[in-house]
């Protein structure tokens, strides 16, 4: 090949513009031909190209290949035997928990769990106002210890005004701080 | 995954809500022929019935508020003492979602008021006392709980023991008189 038409080839090369013949004989020239010495620096590329498209597939790729795709098929297969019993599963405990749910909440508003011990409303009345009774006793203690206990706050004599302007110092300087750090992270 | 994991979860939490309200654990768990222990089961028509009774509007305001009334007891001392550790071991280990609203702890007396509030109509609580003289009380309130009315109760009831107090004595009179 003239050097003239190598040269008006690898124009083309750089441009983006060859054809896969073109390439092809670009390729031929660099790997047969002594190169001269001003293709030298290009020389390396095209034989790489040349020596890369030589390399074939071995004989048992074929094989190979369709060994491994059986291998993911079996994998698949196994996923796919389980999960309808996966979902059926799921699907048994959803309906059982609505079950449980629902016949709870049946029995919430319509039933009670217990029978009535008596018949006699007076006699309940007793009981009823007995338990009541204890319960409001236990309120009633409740409010006295928590109205004592104010009262002996308010014995100690203790000055409010002067706690909260502590708390109001330590809040403002809490907040000084974070805008500090913000400035700080903005910068 | 994740969908399984919620199933079980609604599956286990619907299973604990089935274990009912802390006088049937109660009773299940420690009751037995053994030991003397008194329960006294009032439900919602028993408590509407006794709300028509009542002439005391706090009370009738109570009674139609409330879904039961429950109540164990215990008269023996040993038994009684041995009941209350018992019951605040339950309420520590299946009834940990009540808060302690009131608290208790005399030389001799002990008492632990403890409430949950599902909504405004479905609330619950629980009282466990054991007095001066050994005697268990446990109560299991639910319904709508109006603390405010129920705080009054006591001087009500002890007005109305106060005034059947007062109409006996002059009934009394009254029969010494004709005698």
């Amino acid at each position: 090949m003239e050097i003239e038409q190598i040269d008006k080839l690898l124009g083309k090369y750089w441009n983006c513009e060859t054809s896969l013949e073109e390439e092809q004989l670009l390729q031929q020239f660099f790997s047969e031909n002594v190169v001269p010495d001003n293709y030298k620096n290009v020389a390396p590329l095209f034989l790489y190209t040349h020596n890369e498209q030589k390399e074939k597939l071995s004989d048992s790729f074929d094989e190979k290949l369709n060994q491994k795709i059986e291998e993911r098929q079996k994998k698949y297969i196994t996923i796919k035997l389980f999960a309808p019993a996966l979902k059926i599963a799921a699907m048994v405990a959803f309906i059982l928990a609505l079950s449980f749910s629902g016949l709870f909440w049946i029995n919430s508003t319509k039933k009670q769990h217990f029978a009535e011990t008596y018949n006699d409303p007076l006699a309940a009345y007793k009981e009823a106002t007995l338990a009541l009774d204890k319960l409001s006793l236990a309120l009633q203690k409740s409010e006295k210890a928590s109205l004592e206990t104010l009262v002996q706050l308010n014995e100690l004599n203790v000055d409010w005004d002067f706690i909260d302007s502590l708390n109001m110092e330590i809040y403002k300087n809490e907040e000084e701080i974070e805008l500090k750090e913000e400035q700080n992270l903005k910068l | 995954m994740k969908i399984y994991f919620i199933i079980l979860s609604l599956l286990f939490s619907s299973m604990n809500i089935f274990a009912g309200d802390f006088v049937t654990r109660f009773m299940e768990k420690y009751s037995d022929n053994k030991q003397e222990i008194n329960n006294v089961n009032i439900g919602r028509s028993m408590l509407e019935k006794m709300a028509n009774q009542t002439q005391d509007e706090d009370l009738k305001k109570t009674f139609n508020n409330l879904n039961s009334i429950r109540i164990i007891t215990s008269e023996s001392r040993k038994d009684s003492k041995d009941y209350f550790n018992k019951a605040q071991e339950l309420v520590s280990e299946e009834f940990a979602d009540f808060k302690e609203m009131v608290s208790v702890n005399e030389r001799n007396a002990k008492m632990n008021v403890l409430f949950k509030k599902t909504d405004e109509k479905n609330q619950e609580l629980i009282l466990l006392g054991l007095d001066a003289d050994n005697k268990l009380t446990i109560i299991s309130i639910s319904g709508k709980i109006d603390f405010d009315s129920i705080s009054k109760l006591s001087d009500t009831f002890s007005k109305e023991t106060q005034s059947e107090i007062m109409e006996e004595n002059i009934k009394n009179e009254v029969n010494e008189q004709n005698e």
